[in-house]
């Protein structure tokens, strides 16, 4: 569905993602980890296009997206959430989702859809993924008053809403507690049952392990292993990148002598 | 008697032009150019009916427009700068078109002797009003026919599928663009939208005056422009036309008796109102019923602070 290929982006000298390649396959819930610092959000803003690669290239459905924009990605089909949420925060809840519904209705259907009528197609999805979320009772709320659970929750459903068949989830597990991590894992199945793609950038292994199909793990922006989530975790390679390996001390004593 | 019907004319035209702020400021950007659109509509609409002979209408019409195409203009480079730099480059723009029409003669010979922009000494004999025998009365009319359309065309666009991505691109650009909003139409599409307004709103004033020149345009107005809707809260609409009364009618004009002192509580006051009503005048929970239908109201219950980016 997504690949990409040859992959990166240095700032300055920096070398934040350094030509990685991986596909993401239609249905599956792909992870992608690695330790802090190792090029993963690099890689999902690349993807969505926020960052302009410094080399290679990303081709969703065949097409190369490299020259779009990112509302134009996001209308192809590639939806995202923010590592430090990002909503509409003097917006009400319903309108945090109706927004990005709305934007799908183009001339005077979407003109319709506000003024004349009652039960449309767009207030309907957008009523069922405010039961999603879970908020039918905060609609009115402004999403910056919501708990930090909730904006999680509201954040997730309005990536869902526009339609895109591939979510790109930046840490949506961050700062939640285990309960919490639960309900989100829950969430993101149903959202793989309702056909969506799902690339899962996270650093909660219990979540990752739990629920993703396949695995990426990026290391100093580079690809150290891929494959189901239990062959990665017995990967000497991430398990050295995760605990610090004796072979890193024998470099660092044969670099000390010299 | 003329005095009020005056002040309300003032409060019209006023009116009329912190709207055109209020659409740029619901994307999120503050522009100062608001005067010089102000400014593109007034000498448009006067050049139109007493150079070429127009009637008011069309005058208007072509003169909201020019401002229009102007603002579409000044809004695609305006897509590059944010924050401060905006304010930074509109205000360049503002001072741009002032020079201009500071330096613009362009004049025409009529029965009554030569007319048209004059540089420094300003146009003067815009007088289609006095021509025509409009009393101060039907031209209040005609001001507030204008003002109540206008208002009725922004909050349906406020309701409709515009208003929520304006709202949604002024809350967090980068969260919008990856929901598939197009920044680019919805910004400038704002510019465009405020720019007619103000070139509206400018065509109005300068029959109003039936003398303008390029001191009625300095960044003194283009502050007015974008403290109208801030100072009212840029929720509803009504908060704009409220900080207008407020401004023109309450501590301009009705704090005059104060003699002197009257500026030193002019600033005041407007400090106070900031104290106490961040969220300007108009914001929740003093919202008014007719702007909140039960479903998919546009305003939550902001207890707190400012419209972050």
């Amino acid at each position: 569905m997504l690949k990409v290929e040859n992959l990166a982006r240095y700032f300055g000298g920096i070398k934040a993602v350094d030509g990685i390649d991986f596909d993401i396959r239609r249905g599956e819930i792909l992870g992608l980890i690695g330790p802090n610092g190792s090029g993963k959000s690099t890689t999902v803003n690349l993807i969505a296009g926020l960052y302009a690669p410094t080399t290679g290239r990303v081709i969703f459905e065949g097409q190369d997206i490299q020259k779009l924009l990112p509302h134009e990605r996001a209308n192809l089909g590639i939806a995202r959430t923010f590592q430090n949420i990002r909503l509409f925060g003097q917006l009400s809840v319903w309108q945090n989702l109706w927004a990005a519904r709305v934007v799908r209705e183009t001339g005077w259907s979407g003109l319709k859809q506000r003024w004349f009528s009652t039960a449309t197609q767009g207030k309907l999805e957008t009523e069922a993924y405010l039961e999603f979320c879970g908020l039918e009772h905060k609609r009115d709320q402004l999403a910056a008053n919501l708990a930090f659970g909730e904006q999680r929750r509201l954040e997730l459903a309005r990536a869902a809403i526009s339609g895109a068949p591939l979510l790109l989830l930046d840490e949506p597990a961050a700062g939640m507690n285990s309960e919490e991590i639960d309900d989100l894992d829950q969430r993101i199945r149903k959202l793989r049952d309702q056909g969506k793609t799902i690339l899962l950038i996270e650093h909660h292994m219990e979540l990752v392990m739990g629920v993703c199909d396949r695995v990426v793990v990026l290391n100093f922006g580079r690809k150290i292993a891929e494959g189901k989530p239990e062959e990665v975790q017995q990967d000497a390679q991430v398990q050295a990148a995760y605990l610090g390996s004796d072979s890193d001390d024998a470099f660092m004593q044969a670099a000390l002598q010299a | 008697m003329d005095f009020y019907i005056g002040l309300l004319q003032v409060i019209g035209v006023h009116t009329l032009l912190g709207l055109s702020a209020w659409c740029i400021l619901h994307t999120g950007q503050v522009s100062l150019a608001q005067g010089g659109f102000f400014a593109i509509g007034a000498y448009t609409a006067g050049m139109l009916t007493a150079m070429a002979g127009w009637s008011l209408g069309p005058s208007l019409f072509i003169a909201a427009l020019i401002a229009s195409l102007i603002a579409i203009a000044i809004g695609f480079p305006a897509l590059r700068v944010k924050g401060l730099m905006l304010v930074v480059a509109t205000t360049a723009f503002a001072e741009i078109v002032r020079l201009v029409f500071f330096n613009l003669k362009w004049q025409v010979q009529t029965p009554n002797g030569p007319i048209g922009p004059d540089g420094g000494l300003g146009f003067g004999g815009i007088r289609y009003f006095p021509a025509n025998a409009w009393s101060g009365l039907e031209i209040l009319t005609l001001i507030w026919c204008l003002v109540a359309g206008v208002m009725s065309v922004l909050w349906l666009l406020d309701r409709s599928r515009i208003g929520t991505l304006w709202r949604a691109v002024g809350e967090d650009e980068v969260a919008a663009q990856s929901a598939g909003i197009n920044l680019t139409a919805a910004k400038v599409s704002a510019f465009g939208i405020g720019g007619a307004i103000a070139g509206l709103a400018g065509g109005i004033f300068s029959h109003n005056t039936t003398h303008i020149e390029h001191g009625n345009f300095t960044i003194l107005l283009a502050t007015f422009a974008i403290a109208y809707p801030i100072i009212g809260g840029l929720k509803s609409l009504l908060g704009t036309l409220i900080a207008v009364i407020f401004i023109q009618g309450f501590l301009i004009e009705g704090l005059r008796f104060l003699g002197d002192w009257r500026s030193l509580l002019f600033g005041a006051m407007i400090l106070a109102i900031m104290l106490i009503r961040p969220t300007g005048l108009l914001s929740a929970p003093l919202r008014l019923p007719l702007f909140n239908s039960k479903k998919n109201a546009p305003i939550g219950n902001a207890k707190t602070g400012a419209h972050h980016a």
